[in-house]
């Protein structure tokens, strides 16, 4: 696995893109808005590598705080210029609330390219870059409001310590999301999935990364991941409350999630 | 070979274990009247979640298992009740639960168990408000029933029991109008129209049968105007202590009780329901619009 990842690292996102037409975005898009997080949030993606989701939930926390700040001042009709600025001024310090995302990642390659797009996109405060296995988490118990696990989990080897592991180092009242791809029912929406993953994505894959292997391995991998009753059930078994799935595109791919009650 | 047994008999684990820990707080340190045994210590706030593996077994506990063991719903409930002290600042929100759920020493992230429009919690709130009204009716009919109160003429008591059931919105009334644009949505349509016909059925319960003109649905239908339409003048009432509103509520049930006498009366409970829902309709959409514009 550590392997198929060090080559893919560098044209992860380019693949995603060309992958899934794009449509990845608005995926993981939908995920930020499930979970709806408040500002103080803390956040650990893990398999979160090159950061896509760990940057939507930082936009997602500042909008929602910019929103908190504007209903405030508006109760404070009656302060004065220098008032409403000074408050201001020291909220806009904070324009995060407390809000923290670590990233973590089997892989140093994947973390590199995610640091380096933080830069890039200007993303400096709140975010947290730790190596580290999904089955073996380098924190302490009861740590996070939320755990998210995007497009990583059928890469783990043992799931269910995976799991077990997420609900260790949640807080109680925690909420475990998982955004994978998952089975599809509808017979002719499947058949025409199977072509275009066995067809074309390995192809796309040696076109744009040079590498035809690691994206077989891919689309073989998305095949052998349980469907989404199973993976519900696993999720119950590490300990999870409330479990429940959500099927994006006819379940091409599957939002679920747990709370740690 | 999985075993497919039903989550919800298993007790909270965490939930139940910081109810421990904050009923341990309470309890005197040399009690000895708790049999329960805990690993963590009496002292400090939250005890360390000691992972018990993925299944938590309360056997040790033998007889004590039923005083731990705690529903979804349950703790739901509890979220939800102890967001409603945050309703007055956040208004009928996410934010609100959010809030809720970590005074009772859970993560924010709890709130991602109700819907985002803040329904689950303003029909938890009605139906606490009922809860209360139908004890409240209950015990007066007691004290009547033991002699020790006169039973109230029929337009009296009704009054009494509307204006009773309006006051417990008082503490919210900035937000009601925002909690009231939420269960007009059709998702929420059923279990609104719900709570309130039972309402409006228990009050008619308590009033007993004292009307002999009214049929069952036209009682329904009358009080169910009565007290929407008060509600809407209570929405935009400034008056001290809301007499404006009492004293519509008084004209409504006296008309209501001149209604039953005259032969139009279905007729005009029909028109005076279409009227009260048009009435609705555009009072709730003003008070939007100004509280937008607000």
């Amino acid at each position: 696995v550590y392997q198929v990842f060090e080559s893919v690292a560098k044209k992860y996102d380019v693949m995603n893109d060309s992958m899934t037409l794009g449509i990845h975005r608005v995926w993981k898009d939908i995920l930020m808005h499930k979970m709806n997080p408040s500002p103080g949030t803390l956040l650990l993606d893990v398999a979160g590598g090159t950061g896509d989701i760990a940057f939507r939930f930082i936009n997602y926390v500042r909008s929602v705080r910019e929103h908190q700040l504007q209903r405030k001042l508006k109760h404070h009709q009656n302060l004065s210029w220098q008032e409403i600025f000074e408050s201001y001024q020291k909220d806009k310090f904070n324009s995060l609330g407390d809000s923290q995302v670590v990233v973590c990642d089997i892989n140093r390659e994947m973390l590199k390219v995610g640091k380096q797009k933080a830069q890039y996109l200007g993303y400096s405060e709140g975010l947290s870059w730790v190596l580290g296995n999904a089955e073996e988490l380098p924190f302490d118990n009861a740590k996070f409001d939320v755990y998210t696990i995007a497009f990583g989990i059928r890469n783990v080897t043992r799931i269910d310590l995976a799991l077990q592991e997420a609900y260790r180092v949640l807080k109680p009242g925690g909420r475990f999301l998982c955004l994978e791809f998952s089975h599809v029912s509808n017979p002719l929406l499947s058949r025409l999935y199977d072509l275009y993953s066995f067809q074309v994505i390995p192809v796309l894959g040696e076109v744009i990364a040079g590498d035809w292997k690691s994206y077989q391995y891919l689309v073989e991998s998305i095949r052998r991941f349980p469907p989404q009753e199973e993976l519900k059930a696993m999720i119950e078994d590490a300990g999870f409350f409330k479990v429940d799935y959500e099927n994006l595109n006819f379940g091409i791919v599957a939002i679920h999630s747990g709370f740690k009650l | 070979v999985r075993c497919q047994h039903y989550p919800p008999l298993r007790a909270l684990q965490a939930s139940a274990a910081l109810r421990r820990a904050s009923d341990e707080h309470k309890k005197e340190p040399l009690t000895s009247s708790s049999q329960q045994h805990f690993d963590s210590p009496p002292a400090g706030h939250q005890p360390e979640q000691e992972p018990q593996g993925p299944r938590p077994s309360y056997t040790g506990q033998g007889g004590q298992e039923s005083e731990d063991y705690e529903s979804e719903e349950q703790l739901q409930h509890r979220i939800l009740t102890a967001a409603l002290e945050f309703v007055p600042e956040h208004g009928w929100t996410a934010e609100a639960i959010a809030e809720g759920a970590k005074t009772l020493g859970l993560s924010v992230a709890a709130a991602g168990m109700f819907h985002s429009d803040g329904s689950e919690l303003i029909l938890h709130f009605l139906s606490e408000c009922n809860t209360k009204l139908s004890e409240l009716l209950e015990k007066e009919q007691k004290l009547v029933q033991l002699g020790k109160a006169e039973k109230k003429p029929i337009d009296e008591f009704l009054r009494h029991a509307v204006e009773a059931r309006l006051r417990m919105l008082i503490p919210y009334i900035e937000k009601w109008p925002q909690a009231l644009s939420v269960l007009l949505l059709p998702r929420n349509i059923p279990s609104s129209l719900n709570l309130l016909t039972s309402m409006i059925d228990d009050i008619w319960h308590y009033a007993g049968d004292q009307s002999t003109d009214f049929n069952w649905y036209t009682r329904r239908a009358v009080l169910t105007g009565i007290y929407n339409t008060t509600e809407l003048v209570m929405m935009q009432d400034s008056s001290p202590d809301f007499e404006d509103t009492w004293r519509f509520l008084k004209n409504r049930v006296a008309d209501a009780m001149t209604m039953s006498n005259t032969a139009s009366q279905v007729q005009s409970t029909g028109e005076a329901v279409v009227q009260g829902l048009m009435g609705a309709a555009v009072t709730v959409s003003n008070a939007e619009t100004s509280r937008a514009v607000r």
